[in-house]
């Protein structure tokens, strides 16, 4: 029996307080899946929150069919979901003044430059990711970014298979797309700029 | 924006680390689910809670015997045979409870 099973049964038989345990012994990875779409901590906490509520609240329906995390995971990626379709509906603009100066500069450059810290090119994606509906731009981050498989992509968001991998190239276009945007919009900005 | 570059782009943005919870986030969630009702712990059921949740299956299988054995016997009755109620009183007067078992 592992340390989920064991902590999970005491639960069951009412030690609500071990819920702590589960807590910590997966909060990392909750606020890594949900650090993916939301960049401000604030809100990655409490969405964690959230997702641990839920958890909570569903935790009866747990089979211990597949591993806990799996299914916490499942969870954390839907209010992820749930909070993109929120924000979407006020933030449907990219702008480049969001962005940092290495940022700016790895865009001008064009391939030229190839370095860019891990914070600045998430941060350019998720600009660029603003301009994705919200299950595609969970379907690209499982994808490319958390290495997910499409089957598990698959459970984590309730579609087929055949629509992930139709939402994944829609979204690596768009995302394509969204970056020559931000790219050209940068250039004509450093054109119009008086120099001195 | 080619392939390659987007393809870096990912690679790089996947090694930016999260940030870390608060020491306390644990203590917060448990204050948040002690507000929630305590739907985590598993009811257990009686045997009448069970036959509660059953019941529709048990009243369908219910009225399906029922309506088999009503066409059963309109069919015996129609084909000329002896109906369900005859057939049963037969067998149990041949069979089951034969007059001679009652003779002292």
């Amino acid at each position: 029996m592992n340390d989920d099973a064991e902590l999970l049964a005491r639960i069951r038989n009412g030690a609500t307080d071990d819920f702590a345990g589960i807590v910590r012994r997966h909060q990392a990875r909750v606020f890594a899946i949900l650090h993916r779409y939301e960049r401000d901590a604030h809100k990655v906490e409490d969405l964690a929150q959230e997702t641990f509520v839920k958890a909570w609240r569903a935790l009866g329906q747990f089979d211990n069919r597949a591993p806990f995390e799996h299914w916490l995971s499942k969870i954390a990626v839907r209010v992820a979901l749930d909070h993109l379709r929120r924000e979407k509906r006020r933030q449907n603009e990219i702008g480049l003044p969001e962005l940092g100066d290495d940022a700016l500069d790895w865009l001008r450059s064009d391939g030229e430059k190839n370095e860019l810290d891990a914070r600045s090119a998430a941060e350019l994606l998720d600009l660029a990711m603003r301009e994705l509906s919200p299950l595609d731009r969970v379907v690209i981050t499982m994808q490319e970014i958390e290495g997910r498989s499409v089957k598990e992509i698959c459970a984590a968001t309730g579609a087929s298979g055949v629509a992930v991998r139709v939402r994944a190239l829609r979204a690596r276009g768009k995302l394509r797309r969204a970056l020559e945007k931000l790219m050209k919009d940068e250039n004509e900005q450093t054109q119009a700029e008086p120099t001195v | 924006m080619n392939k390659p570059r987007l393809n870096q782009l990912f690679e790089l943005a996947r090694n930016e680390p999260a940030p870390a919870p608060p020491e306390d986030f644990a203590a917060d969630v448990l204050r948040a689910i002690h507000h929630e009702p305590r739907a985590a712990a598993p009811e257990t059921l009686s045997i009448f809670d069970q036959l509660n949740l059953l019941f529709p299956r048990i009243a369908l299988a219910a009225v399906a015997v029922i309506v088999l054995c009503v066409v059963a016997d309109w069919g015996l009755t129609a084909a000329g045979m002896p109906g369900l109620s005859e057939g049963v009183s037969q067998i149990s007067a041949q069979w089951l409870l034969t007059p001679d078992e009652f003779q002292l």
